[in-house]
């Protein structure tokens, strides 16, 4: 099923688990960030390079970890439970300028997808999505019964506006998710405001979530995010996550901005309405990390646009077309099915790549590490590549 | 005494100078129990204001005062630098955990299903097994997150049966006539809040009776407690549930493994029960830290019989102090008591006479809210100073009440 990831999941925790039985202990690749810590403190040198799941290489930062670390210094005794929720939902209220009533704090993303299709769609109120885009929205829809309605991207592997819009008619939720997973594409400001707004007049009882969670990579001049109008709509909801730009893919923090009605329908579904869902750790250091003035985000933008400029001309040199990538992972096409490049990468420790249907015959979506490793990267994308190409000779 | 009336109720603003003084040990009863108290989320949430240097003895939800043990703090900071892996790309992996636990119980790693704390197990279990028209069995009183998801979320139908008089034991032989065509039978062992067990023998032929009586009925059985008791009879449901199809256990790191902030737990059963609830499991649902927390806790089994018998001398000394004020408690084979305060006060006046003097104690628990108080365990220091406001607000409540006609 093309929009659903189950398989997946279940393929790489499997493959991962016998590939990591004979890691090794080591010196970790950003010890520079560690340099304040005991020398103790080690990451785990597994002699991969883990391009494959659009995380950020680099990590949340010491501020951000020195947070997390205070509290485990204090946990050593007995300590308090504290109302971190509360200062959570308060910092992204701060930092977005809306109110708490228009945050929803979640279990990454995934809670806050689930919901949102659990709430707004029914037996016959759809799930409107892109194919391919991120599959949870679709997979959890299937899980409950409801039917998905997928459209198809246009030939620049961006959300067909005008397709989507005739799909979007009397859906329970059209999942937007932009820049889109895995295709990196982005649709402007104004083409998404003019898209959300017709759909609102020409489905009132549609509700459309945006998916901001590769926004912070975005370079595109046209963007913006769409929270502003998400607390105004009630049939307008924006995801975020704390899994990528801000490096805490492993902390399971997300949220949702939208209006306080909107916010209401989706709590029951959410646990985080409490400490249920949400682990203590991850709830400080994404209190700290939004807390942290705009240049980090802008920082790992700017490094990861060196990165992906880096990336997208190795491609463009060889004759193989990107998208217009606007995320922190590239969807290329190589002329050959992922699942060979994949493995052939795989066999020199690259991780990358998964299928991503109706599109593994010829593109990989490749995520960015640093420079270094994706300079290390391309290397092996050459070899991989050429080999392809001699055996097709 | 130097701490005053207000605090508690008025004092619930959130200290920000406190925002480190928080732990994993602090989990979801907490909110539960805010929640009851009708204070929902947000900065409503905090503890009494007491004047400086009196710290609030905190023994109403059920935690590991002592918090995770040196080698799951230990674990968490070694990981730090994957803060940005999925579970699925971190080492340990999440699937790593799931091998390890399957390893320790005899099982297979499809036998495993990790959850965010046990509230997603005991969520995921309503929604697979219960529909409109297959209803919950619980015991009452007991824990009550399924029932109130069941109930209040998927608007599904709970039948309940009281617990045995006197011990407060869970009735398994009541819970019997109201099984037929029902989704779901949930069973807390030990049960929270009675703090009792039922022994091996007797969960192994209820779940045979179920059986045969309601074959399609699922069966789920929650040992968040288990690592607490100290009764040679109980033992853990989870070999049955290996070979029972439709008969789950569900664990926790939120108890004995002191991480109730950290979130992990699991449900473990045959293949195809798993293969059911592995379908609602969310995506990458356990957080790096405490994957490896959890992985470096189950290779330190010794951390855990200590913690079990530091809280069951805690709880010897708990249940005497107050079984020589008249007071007699459950047997409780948990890390909280449950006692019968009925002839001097209910629950509430209880609460909130020793929270006017720091000390914290659990929510109403109906239908049994008038006469029994729970009481969590902390240190044996906290208990010290505990049971002496005890003794002070059931004395003062007899006087009150004596002088009420005045």
């Amino acid at each position: 099923m093309a929009l659903t990831r189950r398989n997946f999941v279940q393929t790489v925790g499997i493959g991962a688990g016998a590939a990591l039985s004979s890691s090794i202990w080591g010196r970790g690749r950003e010890n520079s960030v560690w340099s304040a810590f005991e020398p103790s403190l080690q990451a785990v040198d597994r002699g991969v390079i883990c391009i494959a799941s659009n995380e950020n290489p680099v990590g949340p930062g010491k501020k951000v970890l020195d947070t997390v670390r205070s509290i485990l210094e204090g946990g050593t005794k007995p300590g308090r439970y504290s109302n971190q929720t509360g200062e959570l939902a308060e910092a992204i209220a701060a930092h977005f300028k809306v109110k708490t009533e228009n945050v929803l704090l979640s279990e990454g993303s995934t809670e806050i997808l689930r919901a949102a299709t659990q709430v707004f769609t029914a037996k016959t109120k759809p799930l409107v999505g892109t194919i391919p885009t991120y599959e949870e929205c679709a997979g959890y829809a299937e899980l409950i019964g409801n039917p998905v309605r997928g459209v198809k991207l246009n030939s620049e592997f961006k959300i067909d506006l005008d397709a989507y819009l005739a799909a979007s008619k009397g859906a329970g939720l059209v999942f937007y998710c932009n820049p889109n997973n895995p295709t990196a594409t982005y649709v402007g400001a104004k083409a998404t405001r003019d898209y959300l707004q017709k759909v609102n007049s020409s489905s009132p009882e549609t509700t459309i979530l945006v998916d901001e969670a590769y926004f912070d990579y975005v370079t595109d001049p046209d963007h913006e995010t769409h929270v502003p109008l998400a607390i105004e709509n009630p049939r307008v909801i924006v995801a975020r996550t704390f899994s990528k730009a801000y490096g805490m893919a492993g902390l399971r923090q997300g949220y949702a901005i939208a209006h306080k009605d909107t916010i209401q329908k989706m709590r029951a579904f959410v646990g985080s309405s409490g400490t249920g869902s949400l682990n203590v750790f991850g709830m400080a250091a994404a209190t700290a990390a939004i807390q942290q003035d705009a240049s980090f985000t802008t920082n790992e933008r700017n490094r990861n646009k060196a990165v992906r400029d880096f990336t997208v001309k190795w491609f463009n040199d060889r004759g193989m077309k990107p998208t217009d990538c606007q995320a922190n992972f590239m969807f290329v096409n190589i002329g050959t099915p992922a699942k060979a490049f994949r493995e052939a990468c795989r066999a020199k420790n690259v991780w990358v790549a998964r299928d991503f249907p109706p599109f593994e015959k010829t593109m990989a979506r490749i995520s960015l590490g640093t420079m270094e490793e994706m300079q290390k990267a391309v290397q092996v994308f050459g070899e991989v590549l050429a080999k392809k190409s001699t055996a097709a000779a | 005494m130097s701490v005053s009336r207000r605090g508690f109720l008025q004092g619930l603003g959130v200290d920000r100078s406190h925002a480190a003084d928080f732990m994993a040990a602090r989990g979801h009863e907490e909110f539960v129990a805010l929640m009851q108290q009708g204070r929902q989320g947000g900065r409503g949430m905090g503890r009494p204001n007491l004047p400086p240097g009196v710290e609030a003895i905190r023994i109403s939800s059920n935690e590991n005062p002592l918090g995770p043990g040196k080698a799951a703090i230990d674990a968490i900071l070694g990981k730090f630098p994957e803060a940005n892996r999925y579970p699925f790309n971190s080492t340990p992996l999440d699937a790593d955990l799931e091998i390890l636990i399957a390893k320790l119980n005899s099982a297979k790693r499809e036998n495993v299903v990790l959850g965010v704390g046990s509230q997603e197990i005991l969520k995921n279990s309503a929604r697979v097994f219960m529909s409109s028209s297959k209803h919950l069995v619980i015991p009452s009183p007991t824990y009550g997150d399924p029932a109130g998801f069941a109930q209040n979320t998927l608007k599904y139908t709970v039948k309940t049966a009281p617990v045995t008089e006197k011990t407060l034991k869970t009735d398994l032989s009541a819970l019997l006539p109201l099984v037929n065509g029902a989704g779901l039978v949930y069973i807390c062992n030990p049960n929270n809040p009675t703090g009792t067990v039922n022994s091996a023998a007797e969960i192994k032929d209820f779940i045979a009776a179920v059986k045969k009586q309601s074959p399609t009925t699922a069966i789920l059985i929650d040992e968040a407690y288990c690592d607490y008791a100290t009764d040679p009879g109980f033992s853990t449901a989870i070999p049955i549930a290996l070979s029972t199809p439709g008969v789950v256990v569900a664990r926790t790191f939120s108890k004995a493994y002191g991480m109730a902030g950290v979130r992990i737990g699991y449900a473990i059963a045959d293949t195809a029960t798993m293969q059911k609830m592995a379908k609602w499991r969310m995506p990458y649902n356990v957080n790096t830290f405490g994957v490896a927390a959890a992985v470096a806790s189950l290779k330190d089994p010794a951390h855990i019989k200590e913690e079990s018998a530091r809280n069951k001398a805690v709880r010897d000394f708990t249940i005497k102090a107050l079984a020589d004020m008249g007071y007699e408690s459950t047997d409780s084979q948990t890390n909280f008591i449950f006692t019968n305060i009925g002839k001097t006060m209910t629950a509430a006046a209880f609460r909130d006479g020793c929270a006017q003097k720091g000390v914290m104690v659990g929510r109403d628990f109906p239908p049994l809210e008038k006469t029994w108080a729970r009481i969590s365990l902390g240190t044996m220091e906290e208990m010290q100073k505990a049971t002496e406001v005890f003794r002070s607000v059931l004395k003062s409540s007899a006087t009150t009440t004596s002088g009420k006609g005045r």
